[in-house]
């Protein structure tokens, strides 16, 4: 979005270290994602990236410096906080249907009940959104793993979240399908209806970092701090055959390449 | 050919029922010793079911009266690790204990009504069930612990959701072994001091030689045993749709 700087804040990380035991994995680290921004998290693998995501929905506590989410540290409980996290694994729960397992997070904010069948309407929206119409009724261990990793997708997309974290959603995913899927992705993300706030997308893949996202932060290895902020200045739809996009890939290539 | 594969264990007992009673006819075995098939198919009358029926409602009770509560027992261990650090070794000490051993300490609290020999079912069911549903309870990874945190679920919707259905596969293979335990336990119980049932039949046929009502008894036991095991088998293969038993 062009004029993040003057947005609000929305996640805020301020010197943040954090380590398992001996193992220092971030160190010093502070960036922020500001309101309406879409941004990708790209460095090597074991680096602390999904450490770093995991800190900011509150999953593991820093070992110094600060994290806030809209204001608020997420270790003090997100109640109220429209935050969806998409894990690596799909983490469906096999003895729930498709539809089943995308109602989840409506019947927990229900405190336990059955999802009405406006719920379930929607339900049926988000899965349509995400092609899985026609497996609503299907068990995970019937689906692929890119089919059970839309799934997944669904479950965060249906609680309507402000705060999207996502860990290498499509991964696993073959190139077509994950091409959708991220289309899909930027789709809602542009659609003035969906209260998305910020998307925070963990990625291998320089190409759909530039694809989808405002700014990119590279990390370096462990412990990881912030190595470079890169602005994709580019309006959607975004071309990948068009000189800009060629140049910054270029550019993220060579940053992730080039030894720390 | 392929459907009627079911009848081949069937076919292998009856073989050597016939053969049994081919060789002691032949051989002029005493009956005291070794009573020939249809001797014992004579003895069995409505006096063994009433003693049949007698074991299978002990066992049952203690069986449920011992599942219920070590399921309520995992769960406080599971929500509570000191409770857990503090009672676990207690539970496996007791679990070491044969019943056997016990056995004639109940008849003696309880009497030699049915209140001992559900106990007996129940001491001896409560601890496969208790070791399970903890190991169970604690089966979910941590990564789907943390979907539900993201998610915001409360302690007990994480128990409900997760939790429960995760133990389940465990619970039912524990269930299913501890059924046929129930037996043993209430027979056991009769042993020591009873009137009635199966444990009582067979030390009073035995006393008295009376070899072919002794193996209608350990018939009896058997079937009951096996009845009860492939009830639960059935049942778990419903409630456990999604997956074979993982836990044995
Ligand atoms: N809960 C944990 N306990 C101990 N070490 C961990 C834990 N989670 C991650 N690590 C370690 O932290 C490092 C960073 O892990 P991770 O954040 O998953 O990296 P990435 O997602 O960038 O591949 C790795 O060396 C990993 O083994
Ligand atoms: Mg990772």
């Amino acid at each position: 979005m062009a004029s993040a700087d003057e947005a609000a804040p929305c996640i805020e990380l301020e010197a943040l270290s954090l380590r398992f035991g001996a193992l220092k994995v971030l160190e010093g680290l502070s960036l922020t994602v500001r309101e309406r921004e879409f941004v990708s998290l790209l460095g090597p693998s074991g680096c602390g990236k999904s450490t770093l995501l995991r800190a900011m929905a509150g999953l593991v506590a820093p070992s110094g410096g600060a994290v806030r989410v809209c204001g608020r540290d997420p270790r003090e409980g997100t109640q109220g906080l429209q935050l969806s996290f998409m894990f690596q694994k799909p983490l469906l729960l096999p003895w729930r249907t498709t539809l089943e397992n995308v109602l989840l997070p409506l019947e927990i904010a229900l405190g336990g009940n059955r999802a009405s069948p406006l719920d379930e309407a929607k339900a049926q929206r988000i899965l349509r959104r995400v092609r899985l119409e026609g497996f609503e009724s299907a068990y995970p261990r019937e689906l692929s793993g890119g089919m059970q990793q839309r799934v997944a997708l669904a479950r965060a997309l249906v609680s309507d979240p402000e705060i999207l974290l996502l860990d290498e959603p499509f991964g696993a995913l073959d190139e077509l399908t994950r091409d959708a899927l991220n289309e899909e992705l930027v789709r809602l993300w542009l659609d003035p209806q969906a209260p998305l706030k910020a998307v925070v997308m963990v990625t291998h893949s320089l190409h759909e970092a530039l694809a989808m996202s405002d700014r990119v932060f590279v990390l370096g290895a462990r412990p990881a701090g912030l190595r470079e902020t890169v602005e994709v200045p580019l309006a959607h739809p975004r071309r990948p055959e068009s000189a800009e996009f060629i140049r910054l890939q270029g550019r993220l290539r060579a940053l992730v390449r080039e030894p720390a | 050919m392929k459907g009627a594969r079911w009848l081949v264990p069937p076919g292998f007992i009856v073989a050597a029922l016939l053969l049994w009673e081919a060789a002691v006819r032949a051989l002029h075995v005493p009956a005291y010793l070794l009573p020939a098939p249809s001797a014992i198919l004579a003895s069995m009358d409505a006096a063994l079911f009433g003693h049949f029926a007698t074991t299978l409602g002990e066992a049952l009770a203690g069986f449920f009266l011992a599942s219920s509560l070590a399921f309520l027992a995992a769960l406080a261990f599971v929500r509570s690790p000191t409770l857990e650090r503090g009672l676990f070794p207690l539970a496996v000490t007791l679990k070491t204990t044969p019943l056997v051993a016990i056995a004639p300490l109940l008849v003696l609290w309880l009497g030699t009504g049915w209140a001992s020999k559900v106990a007996a079912a129940a001491l001896i069911c409560f601890f496969p069930v208790l070791v399970n549903a903890v190991r169970g309870l604690k089966a979910a990874d941590l990564d789907y612990r943390e979907l539900f945190r993201t998610m915001n679920a409360s302690p007990g919707q994480e128990f409900r959701k997760l939790r429960i259905p995760f133990a389940l596969p465990y619970l039912y293979s524990a269930l299913k072994v501890s059924s046929s335990l129930a037996i043993v336990g209430a027979i056991v119980g009769e042993f020591v001091g009873a009137t009635k049932g199966l444990g009582y039949l067979i030390v009073l046929s035995s006393s008295h030689l009376e070899t072919d009502v002794l193996f209608s008894a350990i018939f009896a036991a058997a079937l009951a045993g096996i009845a009860v095991f492939q009830v639960l088998g059935w049942v778990e293969r419903r409630a456990v749709f999604w997956q074979e038993a993982q836990a044995e």
